[in-house]
């Protein structure tokens, strides 16, 4: 099974809170396509990638902000400057949806479940 | 506050992760400011038949939210659509509509390795890399082992004709047909083809695959179910070693889920700038 939702399955069963990242609409030159996905935890370790480099780095770091308290929210990565830099040089721009999930807040909602 | 249905949405999509009926989501991840609708990180799941789970405030926004969810179910491709609160495609990016992320979600494909040799011990190998369910048959049970086979969901021992009969082929199957001689290739090929698979390829010479086919069309099986099957194997990249000839089987696969076109990406690079004309002259 997918490693992302393994590690957001395991998450919800211990009563961690993570964030996840989704890749949801990209233009241009992009690593990974739309529904490309990432598990972040509060200490910055994560599972799965959306593309790795700057861009994904720059994803982790709104991510932490998210899992301590933030609303879900759509961040914007533009791939495309620093064309002779080291980094983020596909040329593309991807938005990407970064969403917190609260186990227990899930469970205290979960009338319908 | 997160909707009730939050757990049962989760579990539905990870059922569906492992092996059970797919799953396709809406999500509202962006929302036009003061809108009435529903609020970001509502999310409703559909399912080919049947009930969904969740809502996206059951107005035409959900209908307009569920027609594409039901689509990307069939085309199995995540994307995001804007949406107008009446449920009708707004432009990318319009400030007045809703922003949905329709993400499909069915379990891993399945490579299907009909033969266990060195080519197949490598197809395992990398098609396991790349997220496939992979299964292998062959006769010989050293060469169906889990312990040769470790990456494996399914090592079968088995004859070909039988075990290919009985394997579940669909729509999320691709069969790779490369036994020790063509032979069993034949006979794992006439179990394998009008049966629905996404993809199937046997490897062999032109010589050798042609006289296959000619075999089965005289058996009676429809030309037209031959005509799909990718063979000679693979994308020509020159591959000789076993390794070498699964990635190119491997390339085969991707180039058809993906639709690329199977040209060398430098085709496709900007041209540097020209010399200059003298220069030009002078070399000529």
């Amino acid at each position: 099974m997918n490693d992302v939702y393994e590690a957001l399955a395991r998450a919800i069963r211990t009563g961690e809170r993570v964030a996840v990242a989704t890749v949801a609409h990209t233009r241009g030159s992009t690593p990974r396509r739309a529904g490309a996905k990432m598990l972040i935890r509060a200490d910055g370790s994560f599972c799965g990638t959306i593309g790795g480099g700057c861009g994904e780095a720059e994803v982790r770091i709104e991510a932490m902000a998210i899992v301590q308290g933030g609303a879900a929210r759509v961040v914007t990565v533009d791939l495309t400057n620093e064309i002779d830099g080291p980094d983020k040089i596909c040329g593309g721009v991807m938005e990407v949806y970064i969403e917190p999930v609260d186990p227990f807040l899930r469970v205290d909602n979960a009338g319908t479940a | 506050m997160m909707p009730d249905s939050t757990i049962a949405i989760t579990q539905a999509v990870l059922r569906a992760l492992e092996g059970g009926e797919a799953v396709a989501t809406a999500t509202v991840i962006a929302r036009p400011e003061g809108a009435a609708g529903p609020d970001v990180s509502a999310r409703l799941l559909v399912r080919a038949e049947g009930e969904g789970l969740g809502s996206l405030g059951g107005g035409p926004l959900e209908d307009g939210a569920r027609a594409a969810a039901l689509e990307a179910l069939r085309d199995r491709i995540s994307h995001t659509v804007w949406l107008h609160p009446d449920g009708t495609p707004a432009q990318r990016a319009d400030p007045s509509a809703y922003q949905v992320l329709i993400e499909a979600i069915a379990a891993p494909e399945t490579l299907l390795i009909v033969g266990g040799g060195h080519i197949g011990l490598s197809l395992a190998t990398i098609g396991e890399h790349l997220g496939f369910s992979v299964a292998v048959i062959d006769e010989r049970p050293e060469y169906a082992s889990p312990e040769r086979f470790p990456m494996a969901d399914q090592a079968i021992c088995g004859e070909f004709d039988e075990e290919v009969r009985r394997f579940p082929i669909g729509a999320d199957t691709y069969v790779v047909i490369v036994t020790r001689g063509h032979r069993q290739d034949e006979t794992a090929l006439r179990e394998a083809v009008g049966r629905g698979a996404r993809y199937v390829g046997m490897i062999g010479s032109r010589r050798r695959v042609g006289a296959v086919l000619r075999h089965l069309v005289a058996d009676g099986v429809p030309p037209y179910e031959l005509e799909r099957v990718h063979t000679p194997i693979g994308l020509d990249i020159g591959a000789e070693t076993p390794a070498e000839i699964a990635v190119s089987i491997i390339a085969e696969i991707i180039q058809l889920q993906r639709g690329g076109s199977g040209r060398p990406m430098r085709e496709r690079r900007a041209k540097l700038p020209t010399a200059d004309a003298d220069a030009v002259a002078d070399a000529e």
